[in-house]
């Protein structure tokens, strides 16, 4: 094994890693732009620079050279030396600005080099909070400028696709977002052009940078030059809150950072999980927060008449009681109960137990497969979240044939999320004069549709899991309150600024962000106590134990357990690990 | 500068389309010039100079013409063109005057010369005459130095040792459609023991 | 050292037509690389080119001066994939104008050159990247290369050996930084000239993720000397330490500027006074920047016994770079000559790397405030610390370039920017 002395710490290590990120990995700090861990190292920021050197050794004895000190001799290079993109060696040593000024003075030099044709404006910059530059400046950089000439002027707010916008003054020039098309999308939209302090990222003139994953470039951009179209200026990063959470939409299960403030889903990120998505997701998963935001089914609603050409709001008891006057007018043949591969584990399997011990039959669910639109990154064919997750509890899979059979043959339908309309496998039509319960979050063709709507929670509103493409459970965590969740009280909800020192009285609070809607699972408990039967969750967490007691496949698997491997491969040992 | 026609390469119509297109002798010579190189992407420089010699600039278009002609990606073609400054990303005048003022050119009056050129015709360096003819530049060494004053004639030859009477004789004369000549400038004598003028062959 | 009145060039010589190949071959050009082929006794294996080569110090002609043999001889063993030369003609640093002579008379010398120096690594194929500009040599040097393949001197079979190499000629586009060679590399991939970090170096990973070596023009024009008399020959020829014929450019403020074959090691007062026939209307000399724009300025006082080698201009504080040397005389602006070059280096910056990037412009922007008039004594302080925040931190040497004139002339001519500048008590730092 090799040794490297860095900041007179020896450190031992084995093959050829980057001096950068064996540094980062031991919790000291280096400043650094350009260097991703993705991605090549131009090293082109000369930001990470440290003082590096080499223990002499005899070359016929090979034993180490000693000064007069009687101490080792060490050779340094002549230069500083960019740690990014330095191999380790045995017997290096290494400063950092921990320990030479020299390192501590080539730091503070590039920041005032990178700053000086830099707006400055992060008052006005929605990177600001979470700007490596802003932080680097405010830790190594110099205490004023001394540039007095005039800036060199560039492009600003340029619409570079639908979904990104350029300020090309704020750019630092480091590639990071044309390494991204060339290197990971491999897209190839975006260059630079022009030469010298004139550089900065454009697409060729004519075309669009529409890219699938265009947006990982403004996490990746270290400065506030990318921004999102859609978020720029909507939030300060301080006033929001992060909440880890999975992508719904697709069945790629990609992991997520979820910003809210004030019960509004503010922008999504990915979050880095090597086994499933690295540190990327599609710019469609981000789309997502118009799902939790927007056109929310909140508080039941019923068709008075069937002609009525809408739903009025209903009470939640009342909305109850007509479920349990259709199920019980009907012979329970008549009745089909559809679950969802939209909806999660806990979901369909609360589903499943209700529908087995009150409606004397087990769900049946489709899948919503679009050949064709995936590819070999994070878009995959498999539209649903949780296809597998309903293999997997059972649940019996119908062809779309099969399906709208089945359909046909109902008077009283009960069904969880998917929208059979907008997906163009039931007409309106066909759905005439039957009596459709349709427990969702939005409101889609269905639920307009529907006889009676009952609002369960969003993926952002609760804890619960779902099992990806390639068979991996992970979970999430509520991210918004509902009108019967509180932030304070419930310890797996962030708190951000704003919800920790707001009241209903300041103007930034609005209890309107707080949809009318409860879990599933505490649907079906209420539902099945008018039937005399207790089936009570409190939490997801109790619909995942009782599963995990029954499904063999599911054995062992915990929330703690997911959240400690970074998700749960069901296909392999990874589940045996986990059980002992 | 021709509607993009049907019959004209496979590899154009494979991507899109552009308002130039080259004609077929230009595709085949591409060919020949992939078969110098292992990687297509190496024949960016000379297909940008052969549609530069061909449509006297390389605008958007023309560089979209290079990437579909290539079939590579056109932001790559963009951010070639736009690091070189003798690509020409916007259309030029009919004649392109370069003039040196860099280190030797300068200390030998290349900004007199440049001065001498913008009041002649009546354009500040980087504009082009409202006839179309002149466009006229400021450039950095063109590896002229002993010879400066200097310019260089759209991309091509050089004319040497200007003198205000040169500079009219040169407009003139590409006024008139003409381009001068290749200045060969000999190696002067050294050697004390030859008794010939200079040394070095002259041109022919 | 010898006489240099009577010094016979060799890479230019007094020969009418030698840019045809049949006078070329009749003055015994392409003797050395039928000896290397075919004389077995004399050139057993190719390691012994590189040996030779080696031996004679053949200081890299592009602006470094490193021993070209040493430099073939990092090329790894042949493992039987493509291996490459690429000769640099970019020939763009301020003051040079050198390689297009040999382009122009003597182009057949470089080819031959270069195919021997590809024998010796077992180079696959050649590249030769001319900056743009010189599109009048490049024409020259196309028909060079068509005759030289088809008189057998390129291509399969070179003279009837089995040893085979190709030879494409690559036509930059405007871009000094072209001139650095991993930029070149870049440039012959088609791409912008962004330069490469090193390691790995070209001779491990260059054109394509292949071998690669680089070599300056005149640097390989000097190979088939070395072949053909021997390397003692060469070594004997100018400066011990720097050995070898020389092009040196003069131009700038005298009488007769130009490019001139002698050997290394020449005094400079030599070269101005006598060479370069002295100083153009009667002036008296202030300055010269010996080597090409980059290379540290040295005030006339300072050039009484100095010679033009590595070793003198080091030990006067400059260096030899391309041996392109600028004469400046009394009457010479020398902040505006400063202002001007830093122009240059800014606008050249290739802009991959922030000290050179932001550093170029902001060098060029105090400067042009200071020629104005509008500068104060702490702007020369603030130059000279941009410099030393660029210096050594960079991917390539351009930032060098770009930072040692700033330094040098200031510090070498402060009284002239001092005049110039408004004081200032406000410290810099
Ligand atoms: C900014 C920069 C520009 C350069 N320009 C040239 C050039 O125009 N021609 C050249 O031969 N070498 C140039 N060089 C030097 C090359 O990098 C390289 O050292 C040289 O081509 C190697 O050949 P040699 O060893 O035969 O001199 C330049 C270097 C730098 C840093
Ligand atoms: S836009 Fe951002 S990511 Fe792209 S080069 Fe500039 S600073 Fe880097
Ligand atoms: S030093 Fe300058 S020219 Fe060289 S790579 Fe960096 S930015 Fe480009
Ligand atoms: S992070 Fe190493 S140079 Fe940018
Ligand atoms: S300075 Fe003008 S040609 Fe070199």
């Amino acid at each position: 094994m090799a040794e490297i002395v860095i900041d007179g710490i020896p450190y031992s290590f084995e093959g050829k890693p980057k001096l950068l990120d064996f540094i980062l990995s031991k919790n000291k700090d280096v400043p650094f732009f350009c260097y991703h861990p993705s991605m090549s190292a131009p090293a082109n920021c000369r930001m990470c620079m440290v003082k590096v050197g080499q223990y002499v050794k005899n070359r016929e004895t090979g034993d180490y050279e000693l000064d007069d000190q009687g101490e080792r001799r060490i050779r340094w290079f002549p230069k500083l030396q960019t740690s990014c993109n330095m191999d380790m060696m045995d017997d290096m040593i290494v400063h950092t600005h921990e320990t030479d000024d020299l390192v501590k003075r080539a730091h503070k030099d590039t920041l005032e080099m990178i700053l000086i044709n830099h707006p400055l404006d992060c008052p006005i910059c929605d990177q600001a909070g979470e700007c490596p530059l802003q932080i680097q400046t405010y830790k190594y950089g110099p205490e004023g400028s001394r540039f007095e000439v005039k800036k060199q002027h560039k492009p600003k707010h340029v619409q570079l696709g639908p979904r990104v916008t350029l300020d090309a003054e704020r750019c630092i020039n480091c590639t990071r977002c044309t390494r991204f098309t060339d290197e990971i999308s491999q897209s190839h939209q975006l260059t630079i052009t022009r030469r010298g302090d004139k550089n900065h990222p454009t697409t060729a003139p004519g075309t669009v940078f529409d890219d699938p994953y265009s947006m990982n470039t403004i996490d990746l951009c270290p400065v506030g030059a990318l921004t999102s179209t859609d978020f720029r200026f909507k939030a300060r990063v301080w006033e929001m809150n992060q909440t880890p959470g999975l992508d719904i939409t697709n069945g790629k299960g990609v992991n997520v950072d979820l910003w809210t403030r004030d019960n509004v889903v503010l922008r999504i990120t990915p979050r880095h999980n090597p086994h499933v998505n690295e540190y990327w997701m599609t710019d469609k998963g981000r789309d997502a927060i118009h799902l939790y935001n927007e056109q929310r089914l909140s508080t039941p609603a019923i068709r008075l008449h069937p002609n009525d050409s809408s739903l009025v709001m209903t009470s939640w008891d009342n909305a109850y009681q007509t479920t349990q006057e259709i199920v019980e007018s009907t012979d329970t043949k008549q009745i089909l109960v559809l679950g969802s591969p939209y909806a999660s584990v806990e979901e369909n399997g609360a589903w499943m137990q209700f529908s087995e011990s009150i409606l004397k039959q087990s769900p049946s669910y489709t899948t919503h497969i679009e050949k064709e639109s995936g590819d070999d990154f994070l878009l995959v064919d498999d539209q649903a979240p949780n296809t597998y997750g309903c293999e997997l509890l059972g649940l019996k899979k119908r062809t779309k044939a099969a399906f709208k059979k089945a359909v046909a043959e109902a008077k009283v339908i009960l069904s969880l999320h998917d929208d059979y309309i907008e997906r163009g496998w039931l007409s309106e039509e066909e759905i005439k004069g039957k009596t459709w319960i349709y427990f969702g979050t939005n409101h889609t063709q269905m639920a307009k549709a529907a006889t009676l709507t009952i609002p369960i929670t969003c993926a952002v509103e609760h804890t619960a899991s779902y099992v990806n493409v390639d068979q991996r459970i992970q979970r999430t965590y509520p991210a918004k309150e509902t009108k019967y969740t509180n932030r304070r009280l419930d310890l797996e909800m962030s708190e951000g600024r704003l919800d920790r020192f707001g009241t209903k009285f300041d103007h930034w609070v609005n209890e309107d962000h707080k949809v009318d809607c409860k879990p599933l699972w505490e649907i079906v408990g209420d539902l099945s106590l008018l039937w005399g039967h207790t089936l009570s969750y409190r939490h997801g967490r109790d619909v995942l134990d009782a599963l995990a007691s029954n499904i063999p496949a599911l054995e062992g698997v915990t929330y703690q357990a997911m959240d400690d491997q970074r998700g749960i491969l069901l296909t392999s040992s990874e589940t045996q690990e986990a059980s002992s | 500068m021709s509607q993009k026609s049907s019959d004209n390469g496979a590899s154009l119509s494979q991507n899109g389309t552009s308002a130039y297109t080259f004609t077929k002798e230009q595709l085949a010579e591409i060919e020949v010039l992939k078969t110098k190189y292992p990687e297509v992407q190496a024949v960016t420089l000379p297909v940008l100079w052969m549609a530069q010699d061909t449509f006297g600039h390389v605008d958007p278009e023309v560089q979209r013409l290079v990437a579909y002609t290539l079939d590579l990606p056109e932001s790559h073609v963009h951010g070639v063109a736009e690091f070189y400054t003798q690509y020409f990303k916007t259309p030029k005048g009919k004649h392109v005057l370069d003039v040196c003022t860099c280190l030797s050119c300068h200390l030998c009056g290349g900004m007199d010369t440049l001065g001498y050129l913008e009041n002649k015709l009546g354009i500040k360096a980087g504009e082009t005459t409202p006839d179309g003819e002149f466009t006229l530049q400021e450039a950095e060494c063109l590896g002229a130095c002993g010879y400066a004053p200097m310019m260089q004639i759209t991309n091509d030859v050089y004319v040497n040792h200007l003198t205000p009477e040169k500079v009219d004789q040169v407009l003139d004369q590409l006024a008139s459609g003409d381009t001068p000549d290749f200045e060969s400038i000999p190696m002067p004598l050294v050697s004390t023991t030859s008794n010939n003028e200079a040394a070095g062959g002259s041109d022919e | 050292m010898s006489d240099w009145t009577t010094y016979e060039p060799v890479l230019i010589p007094n020969i009418a037509g030698l840019d045809r190949l049949e006078t070329y071959r009749k003055h015994g050009g392409y003797d050395a690389l039928h000896a290397v082929l075919h004389d077995q006794n004399t050139w057993p294996d190719p390691a012994s080119v590189v040996q030779e080569v080696k031996e004679a110090n053949i200081r890299g002609r592009g602006g470094a001066g490193f021993n070209a043999g040493l430099k073939w001889s990092f090329m790894p063993p042949v493992d039987g994939g493509p291996r490459y030369l690429a000769c640099n003609g970019d020939e763009s640093e301020p003051g040079t104008f050198k390689d297009r002579k040999i382009f122009e008379y003597n182009p057949f010398l470089f080819i031959e050159g270069a195919t021997i120096a590809a024998y010796a690594m077992s180079i696959t194929s050649i590249y030769v990247y001319i900056r743009g500009e010189y599109r009048s040599w490049i024409h020259k040097m196309e028909k060079a290369v068509s005759d030289a393949y088809d008189a057998g001197l390129l291509g399969q079979n070179i003279l009837g050996s089995d040893f085979s190499v190709d030879l494409v000629l690559h036509s930059g586009a405007g871009a000094y930084i072209c001139g650095e060679e991993t930029s070149l590399l870049e440039s012959l991939e088609g791409k912008r000239g962004y330069p490469r970090v090193k390691p790995p170096f070209p001779a491990q990973r260059g054109l394509w993720g292949r071998p690669t070596t680089i070599n300056n023009i005149e640097t390989l024009s000097n190979v088939p000397g070395v072949i053909r008399n021997g390397a003692d020959w060469f070594k004997s020829i100018g400066a011990e330490s720097h050995p070898g014929p020389i092009l040196y450019g003069i131009s700038g403020h005298v009488n007769r500027p130009g490019v001139y074959e002698l050997p290394s090691g020449m005094p400079v007062m030599t070269l101005i006074e006598e060479v370069a026939q002295g100083m153009r209307n009667g002036k008296k000399l202030k300055a010269i920047i010996p080597g090409g724009s980059s290379t540290p300025i040295l005030p006339a006082k300072d050039l009484e016994d100095l010679t033009m080698d590595a070793d003198a201009l080091r030990g006067a504080g400059s260096m030899m770079g391309t041996a392109g040397m600028v004469v400046m005389d009394e009457d010479t602006d020398i902040v505006e000559t400063l202002w001007r070059i830093s122009k240059f280096y800014h606008h050249e910056s290739c802009g991959q790397c922030t000290p050179c990037r932001e550093g170029t412009g902001w060098l060029e922007k105090i400067l042009e405030k200071v020629v104005t008039g509008q500068g104060t004594t702490r702007d020369l302080d603030l130059l000279l610390d941009i410099t030393s925040q660029m210096e050594g931190r960079t991917i390539c040497a351009l930032a060098d370039a770009a930072a040692w004139p700033v330094r040098y002339t200031i510090s070498r001519f402060r009284d002239e920017f001092e005049a110039r500048c408004k004081p200032s008590l406000i410290p810099v730092g």
